[in-house]
């Protein structure tokens, strides 16, 4: 009986493992890129419009001397951007509407939006 | 200050909580031998935390794209799962307890394996550890500059906060009833992994894995996940402001799979292995 649960356990995981890393790596093709950068805080631009229904790669630069984690509760996307690192972010298809990120470690600044339309 | 205080205390508040109940779960079955797997488990979080914040520095292109997601993730779900776990184990040892059978919480002592508690303890810290060592590294990097000694006071003000309330919890949970401890905590840890199930499911919708539907609803001008009160309700129970219906059906699928496991079927494993045999001696509930 043992080894029926042991092999469960392993089977799910196995399962778990291969979703966990399907589609984490980022596809070939050419999406439209958005650059985004931080600086003194703040991202740069504040407001950046997308088109519904495409995906697209955010492409943020910190040019600050602190990391900076970009969260945003609308897209489910939380990202350390170490200091002058760049990092690039998948971000799925979006309907129409307004998607609001901060930078989580100095969110009374940065902050910014997506409009997807 | 109360910016950065805020952030750490939210960030640490989690691990606090889970390792003020092991310790006193622990405490409570007698087990003080496992203290030693706590203590190296959240040691080691911590380390790990440390070694990611440092490492993450290092890393670029799509590693940097990628890899601290993969690991965040993994580490979410593989959470959830020991956590369900304990809650099944401090079942069992409820069960046993109110047979009056004491022997019986020797033989599942031995049974379950403490070095478990101490990975639960690796994972309650490093989940949001590297975070936190990022943010206050952060803070010190900015703090020769700015006023931002100030800041790093808030930030070291809040782990220690944090850590006071994981040391509140362990101090109160030791007077508190056997039973009344079990059946608090196995709530809570439900809740917990409950919220943390459901953030899992987010971020893969966020990856573009599962797709992100329109919110379910939208009580963010009621509370919203972004004030203090929200931020430390999504931490504890994964209240959502504007909940996708994947997240939702996530949460609830799994507290009544793990209400299933936990509660459902006792009698049916008894008789098997001695340590489950005292479920059924155990009254039911």
């Amino acid at each position: 009986m043992k080894t029926r649960w042991r092999s469960v356990v392993v089977a799910v995981l196995a399962v778990a493992g291969v979703w966990l890393f399907a589609g984490s790596v980022p596809p070939a093709q050419a999406q439209a890129e958005i650059v985004l950068t931080v600086e003194n805080n703040r991202f740069q631009p504040e407001e950046v419009k997308v088109k519904a229904g495409d995906p697209f790669v955010l492409v943020i630069t910190n040019r600050d001397k602190a990391p900076e984690e970009f969260e945003s509760h609308d897209l489910r996307i939380e990202k350390v951007i170490p200091a002058g690192k760049t990092v690039r972010v998948k971000v799925p298809a979006l309907k129409p509407g307004v998607y609001r990120f901060v930078g989580e470690y100095h969110e009374q600044t940065a902050k910014g939006r997506i409009v997807a339309e | 200050m109360g910016a950065t205080f805020i952030v750490t205390l939210r960030e640490a508040f989690e691990a606090s909580l889970i390792l003020g109940i092991i310790y006193t779960y622990l405490q409570k079955i007698g087990a003080r031998d496992g203290y030693r797997y706590v203590t190296w488990g959240g040691a080691l979080g911590l380390l790990a935390s440390l070694g990611m914040g440092i490492g993450v520095g290092y890393l670029s292109g799509p590693l940097l794209d990628w890899g601290p997601d993969v690991v965040g993730v993994g580490v979410i779900f593989a959470a959830v799962v020991l956590l369900t776990w304990h809650a099944w184990w401090m079942r069992q040892h409820a069960a046993a307890i109110r047979g009056q059978v004491q022997h019986r919480i020797d033989e599942a002592r031995a049974a379950q394996s403490l070095w478990i508690v101490g990975l639960i303890a690796f994972t309650g810290v490093f989940r949001e550890g590297a975070e936190t060592v990022l943010f206050l590294w952060g803070i010190m990097a900015q703090a020769a500059s700015t006023t931002g000694w100030e800041g790093l006071a808030g930030g070291v003000a809040g782990v220690a906060t944090a850590a006071a309330i994981g040391w509140a919890i362990f101090h109160g949970g030791r007077r508190m009833s056997l039973s009344k401890f079990f059946s608090v905590t196995t709530v809570f840890i439900m809740l917990l992994a409950a919220g943390l199930f459901s953030t899992g499911i987010g971020r893969r919708q966020g990856m573009g894995l599962l797709p992100l539907g329109e919110p379910l609803w939208d009580s963010s001008s009621l509370l919203s996940d972004r004030t203090v009160l929200g931020s430390f309700l999504t931490g504890l129970v994964g209240y959502r402001a504007r909940p996708s219906g994947s997240e939702v059906i996530g949460y609830v699928a799994y507290l009544i799979t793990a209400a299933g496991v936990l509660w459902g079927r006792r009698s049916g494993r008894g008789g098997r292995e001695p340590h489950t045999a005292v479920s059924v001696v155990g009254r039911p509930d």
